[in-house]
């Protein structure tokens, strides 16, 4: 097997999270309270729950986070990147839905919150809920972003094609929001943390055995998150069993698009539909 | 501070009913249409019998949210649980959704509030939103009416303090949401699926210590009414007492004291 990762390694592994506070329920206009409220763990347990893992095991994370989260729990945010992980931008608040015409303007409001809080500008970027348009790409690249975490189209990272051309300066790293992802799990069927466990291993057992690419995308919050006790002990046991593998190689997802875009030729390409843009 | 509540309050557990009858069916069609597909809620005075039962027998002080509405059409059953031992709490009068009831809200947890208080002799201190829905000054109203507790929340692994929320002088003491039994049965889980569903979230918790809210219905559609489920629950519990950390059984009232006492 060829690999074409970093020092020949067999697989690569992206951990992600999508911080999710307040901003998901306040972007659907109801009130983060009652049984509203699960987005007000992340800042309080499911954070500092998964700071305190990845450290023990040694886990460089990428954290996507709406610009609303960030305003409202930038201490949060700020503990996130000094433990060295990298924040992703995550929509404001959380738009799950069309903005329309006003798609650039909460792109750059993200963008903004995001950069004078961190002192460095977010590159990556992952759709929330699904929420993408036809422009977003573009604006992302104008704003300096070199990557997107959010289309379904393949297991590999590839290049879009716009206008005929292979872009150079921006990489599609696909998310699996159907079985790498908790909130299908704990949300739509309530599987026990145990069986996600052992589904998020088969996956990886797959993404090893083909040298690729396996991200996994998990939330700090109550509900549908991981972040509390019994599931972060689930994906405890996903990422001891993971670092098991020899050549495994974890990385925040800002380091796997440089080395994709530092080895353009190694990536397969895609002509997007709205790629007249 | 909240160190205090959680050291004050880890290791115990909340036993809670929603006792859910006809006032569930009674929100959709009339008295005399709770028959055939309206007729779950009939059911509740067979869970509540079952319930008592097993927590008699495993010496379990509970937590009873009673809609005013319930409490009029069953007195007896109600002042039964009380005499039992059990507390009764508040969980608005037809189970209104009370983020939408406006200037009316304090009018609906008042009479909510007398017809419990008449029923069993004794306010109550706690309150839990119907279907966890409630407005930004549900709790402002509640702290007025001297309540001393809510459980509607979701957010956290130990009680806080309720007063940045508006709750002036009462104590949050959140649901947990997987060991809430309309959860698991209403996507239709198998009864053996909830069982490991509930171990599993109740070893993570125990595993750091965590106040554990636990929440029943006594129907038989998504609640634990019928016997099947009820012997789950009984196995449930007793395993809770064989886990490395054993946990206390308290009524949310006790817990919610011994957390405004650590807070003080």
């Amino acid at each position: 097997m060829n690999s074409k990762w970093p020092n020949d390694a067999r697989c690569m592994v992206n951990i992600t999270v999508d911080f999710d506070g307040l901003s998901n329920e306040t972007g659907k206009k109801l009130l983060p309270i009652g049984k509203y409220s699960h987005g007000r763990y992340s800042a309080k347990r499911g954070i500092p729950r998964f700071l305190e893992m990845f450290k023990r095991h040694e886990v460089p994370a990428t954290f996507f986070v709406p610009g609303y989260d960030a305003e409202c729990f930038p201490d949060s945010v700020l503990a996130i990147a000094d433990a060295g992980h990298e924040i992703g931008a995550h929509g404001y608040l959380h738009e799950a839905f069309d903005l329309g015409d006003e798609e650039p303007f909460y792109l750059e409001k993200t963008h903004m919150i995001l950069t004078d809080l961190l002192g460095k500008a977010p590159v990556g970027w992952r759709n929330p809920g699904g929420g993408k348009s036809d422009v977003t790409i573009k604006v992302l690249r104008d704003l300096g972003y070199i990557y997107d975490s959010s289309e379904k189209a393949a297991d590999w990272p590839y290049y879009q094609v716009v206008r005929g051309e292979r872009l150079r300066d921006f990489v599609n790293l696909p998310d699996n929001t159907s079985s790498l992802d908790d909130a299908p799990f704990y949300r739509d069927s309530m599987t026990p943390p145990s069986e996600v466990a052992e589904q998020w291993k088969a996956e990886f057992d797959c993404a090893y055995s083909e040298g690729g690419y396996y991200d996994l995308i998990v939330h700090p919050r109550s509900g549908f998150g991981s972040g509390g006790p019994a599931r972060a002990k689930a994906l405890e046991d996903v990422i001891v069993y993971i670092k098991s593998h020899p050549g495994v190689l974890m990385q925040r997802q800002e380091e796997t698009a440089r080395w994709c875009l530092k080895n353009p030729d190694d990536w397969p390409e895609r002509t997007e539909p709205w790629s007249a843009k | 501070m909240s160190n205090k509540i959680d050291q004050a309050t880890g290791g115990t557990m909340c036993i809670t009913v929603n006792v859910h009858g006809a006032s569930v069916e009674l929100r959709a069609v009339n008295e005399e249409r709770l028959v055939g597909r309206y007729a779950y809620g009939n059911y509740m005075p067979n869970g509540v019998d079952r319930l008592l039962r097993l927590f008699q027998t495993l010496h379990i002080p509970a937590t009873f949210f009673v809609p005013g509405r319930e409490a009029e059409r069953h007195p007896e059953l109600i002042r039964e649980i009380h005499a039992a031992g059990h507390e009764i709490a508040a969980n608005g009068y037809a189970l209104e959704d009370h983020s939408t009831l406006g200037d009316a809200q304090p009018d609906v947890l008042k009479k909510a509030h007398d017809v419990l208080a008449s029923c069993v002799g004794e306010a109550p201190v706690g309150w839990r939103a119907p279907d966890g829905l409630m407005s930004s000054d549900t709790l402002s109203h509640l702290s007025a009416l001297g309540y001393k507790y809510d459980s509607s929340f979701q957010d956290d692994d130990f009680p806080y303090l309720l007063d940045a929320d508006g709750g002036v002088g009462m104590v949050e003491l959140p649901q947990n949401p997987t060991l809430l039994d309309q959860n698991l049965f209403s996507i239709k889980q198998p009864d053996a699926r909830v069982h490991k569903n509930w171990t599993e979230e109740f070893n993570g918790l125990n595993s750091v210590g965590a106040f554990i809210c636990m929440t029943l219905h006594p129907r038989q559609d998504y609640g634990v009414g019928r016997a099947p489920r009820m012997k789950h629950l009984e196995s449930f519990l007793r395993e809770t007492q064989y886990s490395p950390r054993p946990i206390k059984f308290k009524t949310c009232a006790e817990v919610a004291a011994l957390a405004m006492k650590a807070a003080a």
